[in-house]
């Protein structure tokens, strides 16, 4: 349109001058916060990073993300626990995200690739680890990470601890085990294996000669049970068992086998004399439904053909030809922390059955007493630390999981970094609190079934040691990260720059910013936001 | 996330007066955006013309003249035809108007337009209501919605704009939510390729007149296209209808997110869905027997 020719009348500015931007109360603010799956990890992964990465399809770099908190996703994503997907948003949904088997697959991927870590340049420090499970290698990783000297004392030939010497290969692949541990030990770590540290006194002199200490040498005392002769022969240690190769393993066992706990090694213990051929019972004080053990472990124990006796008691076991043993059932109260319990007997229950061995398998106390003068023998504590020594993993704590081991060894090893190399740089926590169901924008996420991960088939478990859950195709994968809301994690969709009605709302590249000039403070971009990753503040302009 | 896809070239500018949290503001951006800079507008008193701006500023890029309310669909007319007689035939006209300026005020000019299948996009702002003078009813208020006018709630139901324009056999008709900015898009860009009459109406949740929270008006529009109280559809010619969007919902949750159905009873709210359940029936039917 020709400019002279505009009448003085015509609409000439545009709104822009007007700084609505003084009408708000509140603004938004864009800051990532940690998704409930993230505050339920054992090693606070930030599975909503990762994830984000499986779904663009660069397992390298959720890889990468992963082993910021643990060197060991294809392990964790056999063996662990995964209280994460217990507390996952998406429950809310449909159903929970198959995170461990994720992390698996991303596990997997590196091992399969050969991918590994790198040291830190050397700070001139130098830390001794005692025990080479997961606690102690994890924080070995950590510290070598930051460019800390590591020196590991491990009593046996072998490291990983109840990984190698409990865990069976069913359930975790020895060469997956190897793979994992060589990668940290690459990073150059002064081995002292089969070297025990004998005691207090030893504790000391290691204090002495580093920087730093950090105790991981697990729970080895087998507790006992009472009404039960630990010296008859027909009276089977479980560590004994488990680590013992098939064919002593087969010698120890008659034809019908006894296992008395309800928790992981029980059922390991079950397993493994079900696959020599072995008939099973298990009894446990616990009530079906209370179990320890994961659930997935005890569905595929009964599946293997297990039997099991639910809320009983062992009272007293007789040899002779065959064992007899006389139970009773009983009322199970859980106590206020993990491990303690009450039990009562039911009058007039008592039973008896008959087998060839009975295996205990009730759990492990720590060897406190050894190391009593330095770190007081009053029960295990959570980080418990004596001057320059920490402790972490099962010898200070009754999360008897592999991950709880991980996190202690890696919040053990951040500690001494920030002490000893103060400038090495550590991942920040996200701040704010768990980003709960009602932030996430389910317009977004379309109803999706869980993908299940596939076993194999039970005809072929029983046949031999090879690995029973099997991993999930690359496509199921990508599905099944796509089912992840990203609680509290941006995914630069772009909704709170489309949807804001005043144009608010600036994309950089990456990330955005909000124009305080022209911001309402409506919150339909927080509203609308489908990950939690923004949220409203109180701002008067 | 494809529901919210679109592009902004710019086309509409901060600083406008709409209430903060405003989705007719969010579905003129989308529109604006979409039509692009080769197009004149008009617009009748409404919420619209407030919020495209008082003299001298405007917050489109392009020219809008302001009328009256009767004359929405006249004025497009009269500028269409000026245009094409000087011989920019291929700029776009849009109107923009209120339901009380469609429904009610402009349904005379819109229907002659309709009946000489004039080339322009009208556009409605369904927000079921007179809501810049206040809040008072339009035919276009659903049952029982209380306004400042039927504060015991409307006695009569919603007149039924779509299927008077399908009545008109014009080329094409369509619904559309701020829910789904990306069906909006591709629905405005589909219209301006069609030569003839075109109109689409949009649910626009009113902060004030449906008493929702200034965060909520997307929601609340996306639980009017859930439940079917305000279904995505198209028809064209008058003779091919889709119905785009399923009933996946009760009311309830709708109901229960606006203050102006606070006041139902039970009964009453069992009624209303009856209502809709027959409407969207009605609908399918119509599809069943129009098929695109
Ligand atoms: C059969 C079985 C199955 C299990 N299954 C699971 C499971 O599925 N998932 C799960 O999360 N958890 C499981 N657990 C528990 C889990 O294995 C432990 O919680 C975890 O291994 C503890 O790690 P840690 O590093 O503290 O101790 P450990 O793994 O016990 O490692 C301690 C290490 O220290 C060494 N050591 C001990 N004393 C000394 C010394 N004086 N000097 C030098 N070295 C020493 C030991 O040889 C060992 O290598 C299972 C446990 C058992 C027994
Ligand atoms: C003939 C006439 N009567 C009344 C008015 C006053 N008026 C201006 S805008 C308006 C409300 C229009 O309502 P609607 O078309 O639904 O648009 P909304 O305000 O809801 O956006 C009214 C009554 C007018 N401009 N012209
Ligand atoms: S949806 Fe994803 S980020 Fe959210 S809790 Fe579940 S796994 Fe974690
Ligand atoms: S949508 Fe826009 S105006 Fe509303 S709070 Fe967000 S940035 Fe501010
Ligand atoms: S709406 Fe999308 S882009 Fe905006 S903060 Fe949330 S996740 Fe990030």
């Amino acid at each position: 349109m020709n400019k002279q020719a505009l009448s003085p009348l015509w609409t000439h500015l545009t709104s822009e001058g007007n700084r609505t931007g003084t009408w708000r109360a509140a603004l938004p603010r864009y800051q990532d916060q940690p998704s409930p799956c993230l505050g339920a990890c054992p090693v606070s992964g930030r599975i909503a990073t990762w994830i984000g990465h499986v779904k663009a399809g660069d397992l390298r770099a959720a890889w990468e993300v992963l082993c910021d908190n643990n060197p060991f996703p294809a392990i964790a994503g056999r063996i662990c626990h995964h209280p994460c997907e217990t507390a996952c948003n998406r429950a809310k949904l449909d159903e929970t995200v198959s995170i461990c088997a994720l992390e698996r697959h991303v596990g997997d991927a590196a091992l399969a690739a050969g991918w590994g870590f790198e040291a830190g340049p050397e700070r001139g420090v130098s830390v001794a680890v005692i025990g080479g499970g997961p606690a102690g290698l994890s924080a070995a990783y950590q510290l070598r990470r930051a460019g800390i000297a590591v020196t590991l004392y491990e009593a046996r030939e072998a490291l990983g601890g109840l990984m190698r010497y409990g865990i069976p290969s069913y359930r975790l692949a020895r060469e997956v085990l190897e793979g994992e541990i060589a990668r940290i030990t690459a990073m150059g770590i002064d081995l002292r294996l089969g070297t025990g540290v004998a005691d207090a006194a030893a504790l000391e002199a290691l204090a002495g000669a580093h920087d730093a200490v950090f105790l991981a040498t697990g729970a080895s005392l087998p507790k006992r049970l009472p009404g039960l002769d630990y010296g008859a022969g027909f009276v089977v240690d479980s560590a004994a068992f488990l680590v013992a190769p098939e064919e002593e393993q087969k010698a120890m066992t008659g034809a019908h086998v006894l296992v008395i706990g309800g928790g992981s090694a029980a059922m390991d213990v079950a397993r493994t004399a079900r696959r020599l051929g072995r008939r099973v019972t298990v009894m446990t004080l616990e009530p079906e439904g209370q179990l320890p053990a994961q659930q997935v472990e005890i569905e595929e124990a009964a599946e293997e053909g297990v039997a099991f006796i639910t809320g009983a008691m062992l009272k007293h076991a007789e040899g002779g030809e065959t064992v007899t043993i006389t139970a009773v059932r009983v009322r199970f109260e859980p106590g206020e922390t993990r491990g303690q319990f009450s039990v009562s007997e039911i009058g007039g229950s008592a039973f008896s059955l008959t087998c060839d061995t009975i295996i205990p398998a009730i759990g492990q106390d720590a060897d406190l007493a050894r190391w009593g003068a330095v770190l007081g023998a009053d029960g295990p504590v959570v980080g418990r630390r004596a001057g320059r020594i920490r402790a972490g993993g099962d010898v200070a704590s009754m999360e008897r999981f592999v991950t709880h081991a991980i996190g202690m060894g890696k919040e053990a090893a951040r500690e001494i970094i920030a002490e000893l190399a103060p400038d090495a740089p550590l991942p920040a926590p996200l701040p704010g609190p768990l980003v709960g169901y009602a932030r996430i924008n389910t317009a977004y996420h379309p109803g999706h079934p869980r993908v299940r991960q596939p076993s194999a088939p039970l005809s072929a478990r029983l046949q031999s040691f090879a690995e029973v859950q099997q991993p999930l195709p690359a496509e199921a994968a990508r599905r099944e990260a796509e089912r992840c809301f990203s609680c509290g994690t941006c995914i630069h969709c772009d909704n709170c720059y489309l949807y804001c009605p005043d144009m608010a709302i600036t994309r950089l590249l990456p990330g955005y910013e909000v124009k305080t000039d022209y911001c309402k403070g409506c919150g339909l971009c927080v509203a609308e936001c489908p990950t939690g990753a923004i949220h409203m503040q109180e701002d008067v302009p | 996330m494809d529901i919210s896809r679109y592009e902004d070239h710019g086309q509409f500018c901060s600083g406008h007066a709409a209430c903060g949290g405003c989705v007719e503001a969010l579905t003129m951006r989308v529109i604006l955006n979409e039509i692009g800079p080769d197009a004149v507008g008009v617009v009748a008193p409404s919420c619209t013309a407030v919020i495209l701006g008082g003299y001298p500023t405007s917050s489109a890029r392009i020219p809008f003249i302001h009328g009256l309310i009767e004359t929405a669909a006249a004025m497009g007319t009269g500028v269409k035809r000026g245009l094409a007689a000087q011989g920019k035939g291929d700029t776009t006209v849009v109107c923009f108007a209120g339901d009380g300026g469609t429904y009610d005020i402009g349904i005379q000019a819109l229907s002659s337009a309709a009946e000489r299948n004039e080339d322009i996009l009208y556009v409605c702002f369904d927000n079921e209501g007179y809501m810049n003078t206040g809040g008072q009813k339009s035919s276009s208020t659903p049952h029982g919605a209380a306004t400042g006018s039927t504060p015991l709630g409307k006695a009569t139901v919603k007149k039924n704009l779509i299927e008077i324009m399908v009545a008109h056999r014009i080329p094409y008709i369509a619904t559309a939510s701020p829910s789904h900015l990306a069906d909006l898009a591709a629905k405005v860009r589909k219209a301006r390729a069609i030569r003839g009459m075109k109109v689409l109406i949009v649910v626009i949740p009113c902060l004030p007149g449906w008493g929702v929270a200034d965060d909520s008006a997307v929601r609340v529009a996306r639980l009017a296209v859930e439940s079917g109280v305000f279904p995505l559809m198209e028809v064209e010619n008058g003779t091919t209808w889709r119905i785009a969007s399923e009933q996946t919902r009760p009311i309830d949750a709708y109901l229960a997110s606006q203050k102006r159905y606070r006041h139902l009873s039970d009964g009453e709210r069992e009624a209303l869905q009856a209502e809709v359940d027959a409407g969207f029936a009605r609908l399918k039917a119509l599809e069943a027997i129009n098929p695109g």
